[in-house]
C-alpha cells in the first residue's frame, strides 16, 4: 500500500481520494505517461479507460485510466485534464497495451486527441457517423439524431494470405463481431477485430433520461447471460461513490445470486464448446443439467434471467427457508451430474486433443493486454476480484481461485470446470451463514460529482463500472465495461500459428457472448472472387474432405 | 470408458423437453408478468409513471377537457416491478401472466382516464379527485387547504398567509 503510494507521489501523481476501494489521483498531461509505466511495472494492470466531458463544471474534458492493483487491494483511477480549447493528451498505449481501445473510444464519443496512439483509428461509432460529432458531450442530446454519411468499405488486402471474413452478422442468437482471418493454406498468419455493431447507446441513455434507481435495470441488459453482475456492480460503484453500507444480509443475497449466475454461465460454455468442437452429446447434456440452475433461479427470485433483484442501497427481495432448501438439492445433483460429465468427456482422446497446446497466449503478453477472468487465470495469472477487492459477501467466505499454466485452451476449459464448484461451495456456505435482518438502505443523499468505481467478477472475468453522480438522484457519467472488451485483443494473438479449424473454439474459448457459427465468406486474394458463402461449420467441413 | 458412461447416461434420462403450450408449464411463486392495473382503485398519482425504467408507463395531463391519462404499455414493460413497488394504494400488480403475444398493438396498452379536479381559488384543473381524496385521508399532515389549490395560487396564498402572520406577530 504504501509502496504504491510512493510510486504515485514520486511521478507527480496527487492523490485526491482515499477510498477503500479506489484511489483517485489528479496527474498532469506531462506527467501520465511516465506514472503509467510505473505504475504498470508495480505490478498494475490496465483496466478501462473513461472519457468524460466536465465543461459544465470547470470547463475541462477529463479522461480517467483505471488500473487494477491487485496487491494493494485498490483500483488507481488517474485523472488527466485538458482545456476545450486544447484537446490534447499523451496516449499511454505505447506504455500500456490495454489502453488502446479505452483511448479509442473515448477519442470516438469525445473527440480527445491520443497523442503518439499506434492506431488512431474509429472503434465504436459505426462506419457512417460523421466526422466531428461527438455523442457523449454534454451539448449532445440523448435523443438527438444524426444523419449517416455514405462511406467506402476498406478491405485490407494481403499478398501472402488468403482472407477470411469471419462475420459480421448472424440473424440467431449470436452477436454481431467481425474477425478477418489471414490465412496460408490451413494455417492463421494474422487476423484482425473488428466489433461494435451493437453499441446501444445506453451511456447517453443513463446519463440523459435515468434516475439512480432506474439504471440497474439497464445495466442488467448490458449481457443476457450475466446481467445480474452488471446491475450489482452499478450498484456497488453508486455505493462506493456516495459512501453507503449496504446491510449485510443483502450482501449475502447478492453473492448468492452472483454465484448462481456463474454456474449457469459456465455450463452454457460448455454447451457451447463441445458444439463448437462438433460434440453436440456433450452439449445437451450440459445444458440438461444447467436447466436445474435456471429452476433454482427462477426459485429463488421469480424468473430465469434478468433477476431484478438489486438497487443502490441492497436487494429488493428477501429469500426465505423453502427457497433455501430447494436450492441446495438442485445444486447437489448438479454438482454429481457434471463432475460425471467432465470425467466422460476428458476420457475422450479426440476431445483432448482439439484443445489441449491450442489457442496459446502467454502469461507476458496476458498482462500486457490486460486480459481477464478465466482467460488470465488460464494462463498463469492469479487475478480474481472477488479476491483482491473483495465486495459483497466475498471478504466472509472462504474459497479457491483455479489457476493453470497451460496458457491454451484447455487450461481456460479446467479453470471454468473448477470454477464451477468452488461456486456451489460457496451457495452453500452463503446460505449457511446468512445473517437476518434488513435487505435495504432506503434514505441516502447523493452528493454532487462523487466518483466511484465498482467492481465484479463477473463469469468472463473483472467487470468494472465507473460512475459520477450528479444532483437530483442522477448520474453525470457511467461506463459500464464488459470483461469481453479486454478478452477480445486477445484473440488475435492466440489464433496466430493455429489451424483454421481450430478458430471456433478459440475464439469460443474467451467465452466472448457470441460463438462461431457466424456466417463466413471466403474470398480468393487474388481474383476476388467468392468462394464459399455459408456457417463457418460447414466451410471447415469442406475444408478437411 | 467416458464413451459409454455416457451413453448409460442418455439412456436413463427421460425426454426434459416441456410438453408446452400442449400443457401448461409450472410458473414459480414469484414469477413477474404481466401487470395489470385496477383502475377502479388508482389514485392517479403518476409515481408508477416516474420509476418506470424504460418509460413503458405514461402520463398525459389534458387541461381543456379535465382529465388525466395514465397508460401502460407492455411493448415496452421489461417486467421489473418497480410499479408495484411504488404504488401506494396496490393499484397497480404484477400478474402471472406471461403468453402476451397478440395479432393487435392496441391489446397491448392498458388506458386510465381520471377526472381531474378544479383549483378552488382560480377554476384551472390540478390534480385528479382521487388523488387529493386520498392526500386528506392518508397523506403527511399539512394545511388541507394546499391540496385544493393549483400550484400559482398555493404559492400566492402561502406568501399572503406569511405576510399576515408577520404583521399579527408585529403588532
Amino acid at each position: 500500500m504504501q509502496d504504491i503510494k510512493r510510486v504515485i507521489e514520486e511521478n507527480n501523481g496527487k492523490i485526491v481520494v482515499e477510498h477503500d476501494y479506489f484511489l483517485l489521483v489528479e496527474v498532469s498531461r506531462e506527467h501520465v505517461r511516465k506514472l503509467a509505466r510505473a505504475l504498470f511495472e508495480a505490478g498494475a494492470y490496465y483496466s478501462t479507460g473513461v472519457g468524460s466531458d466536465e465543461r459544465p463544471k470547470n470547463g475541462f474534458f477529463a479522461m480517467y485510466h483505471i488500473l487494477n492493483h491487485e496487491e494493494s487491494k485498490k483500483y488507481i483511477v488517474l485523472k488527466v485534464e485538458t482545456p476545450e480549447h486544447d484537446l490534447r493528451i499523451p496516449s499511454i498505449t505505447p506504455e500500456i497495451e490495454g489502453a488502446n481501445w479505452a483511448e479509442r473510444e473515448a477519442h470516438d464519443v469525445l473527440g480527445i486527441v491520443f497523442e503518439g496512439h499506434p492506431e488512431p483509428e474509429r472503434l465504436i461509432l459505426p462506419d457512417d457517423w460523421p466526422e466531428g460529432v461527438y455523442p457523449l458531450r454534454k451539448d449532445f442530446k440523448y435523443n438527438e439524431k444524426v444523419k449517416p454519411v455514405r462511406k467506402e468499405e476498406k478491405f485490407v488486402e494481403r499478398e501472402d494470405a488468403l482472407v477470411l471474413p469471419l462475420g459480421p452478422f448472424h440473424p440467431t442468437l449470436h452477436e454481431p463481431e467481425y474477425f478477418e482471418i489471414y490465412v496460408d493454406g490451413e494455417t492463421i498468419v494474422g487476423a484482425r477485430y473488428k466489433g461494435f455493431f451493437v453499441h446501444r447507446g445506453l451511456e447517453k441513455l443513463a446519463e440523459g433520461r435515468l434516475t439512480i434507481h432506474q439504471i440497474p435495470f439497464v445495466a442488467e441488459r448490458i449481457c443476457g447471460i450475466c446481467g445480474y453482475t452488471h446491475m450489482i456492480c452499478y450498484c456497488q460503484a453508486v455505493e462506493n461513490a456516495i459512501g453507503l453500507e449496504v446491510p449485510e444480509r443483502a450482501e449475502y443475497i447478492r453473492t448468492l445470486l452472483l454465484e448462481i449466475e456463474r454456474i449457469h454461465s459456465h455450463i452454457l460454455w460448455f454447451g457451447v464448446v463441445y458444439h463448437l468442437l462438433g460434440f453436440d452429446t456433450g452439449f445437451m447434456h450440459a445444458w440438461r443439467i444447467r436447466e436445474k440452475v435456471m429452476d433454482s433461479a427462477e426459485i429463488l427470485t421469480g424468473n430465469r434471467k434478468t433477476y431484478g433483484m438489486s438497487l443502490v442501497g441492497g436487494v429488493r427481495r428477501d429469500i426465505d427457508e423453502d427457497k433455501k432448501e430447494k436450492t441446495l438439492k438442485a445444486l447437489r445433483e448438479v454438482s454429481q451430474e457434471m463432475k460425471n460429465l467432465f470425467d466422460d468427456v476428458l476420457a475422450m482422446k479426440e476431445i483432448l486433443n482439439r484443445i489441449e497446446d491450442v489457442g496459446i497466449l502467454p502469461k507476458d503478453r496476458a498482462r500486457s493486454i490486460g486480459v481477464v477472468g478465466p482467460v488470465a487465470r488460464g494462463s498463469g495469472i492469479n487475478t480474481d476480484v472477488r479476491k483482491d477487492h473483495p465486495y459483497a459477501a466475498y471478504k466472509y467466505l472462504d474459497f479457491k481461485v483455479p489457476v493453470y499454466n497451460g496458457c491454451d485452451v484447455l487450461s481456460r476449459y479446467l479453470v471454468r470446470a473448477d470454477e464451477i464448484f468452488e461456486s456451489i461451495y460457496l451457495i452453500e456456505q452463503v446460505l449457511d451463514q446468512m445473517p437476518g435482518g434488513d435487505i435495504m438502505v432506503e434514505r441516502f443523499e447523493v452528493p454532487e460529482f462523487s466518483v466511484g468505481v465498482g467492481a465484479t467478477e463477473a463469469p468472463r472475468g473483472e467487470d468494472v463500472h465507473f460512475v459520477i453522480t450528479h444532483r437530483g438522484s442522477k448520474v453525470y457519467r457511467w461506463r459500464p465495461r464488459a470483461p469481453t472488451y479486454n478478452n477480445l485483443p486477445s484473440v488475435p494473438v492466440m489464433l496466430e500459428g493455429e489451424h483454421l479449424a481450430d478458430a471456433p473454439a478459440i475464439i469460443g474459448s474467451i467465452d466472448p457472448c457470441f460463438s462461431c457459427t457466424d456466417h463466413v465468406t471466403i474470398v480468393d486474394d487474388s481474383t476476388g472472387k467468392i468462394l464459399f458463402r455459408g456457417s463457418l461449420e460447414d466451410a471447415i467441413r469442406r475444408l478437411k474432405r | 470408458m467416458g464413451r459409454l458412461r455416457m451413453l448409460i447416461d442418455s439412456l436413463s434420462h427421460p425426454r426434459v423437453t416441456e410438453k408446452y403450450p400442449y400443457e401448461p408449464i409450472p410458473i414459480p411463486e414469484d414469477f413477474r408478468g404481466k401487470p395489470e392495473i385496477d383502475p377502479e382503485k388508482c389514485i392517479g398519482c403518476a409515481a408508477c409513471a416516474r420509476v418506470c425504467p424504460p418509460n413503458a408507463i405514461t402520463f398525459r395531463d389534458d387541461h381543456e377537457q379535465g382529465y388525466r391519462v395514465l397508460q401502460v404499455f407492455l411493448g415496452r414493460c421489461i417486467f421489473c416491478g418497480r410499479c408495484q413497488d411504488s404504488c401506494p394504494v396496490g393499484a397497480i400488480k404484477l400478474t402471472k401472466e406471461f403468453e402476451l403475444v397478440s395479432l393487435s398493438k392496441d391489446d397491448l396498452y392498458q388506458v386510465v382516464k381520471l377526472e381531474l379536479a378544479k383549483c378552488v381559488r382560480c377554476g384551472k384543473y390540478t390534480v385528479p379527485y382521487r388523488y387529493i381524496k386520498y392526500l386528506m385521508e392518508k397523506g403527511p399532515k399539512i394545511l388541507k387547504y394546499e391540496l385544493l389549490l393549483c400550484p400559482e395560487c398555493k404559492s400566492e396564498v402561502t406568501t399572503l398567509i406569511k405576510y399576515h402572520y408577520a404583521q399579527e406577530v408585529h403588532e
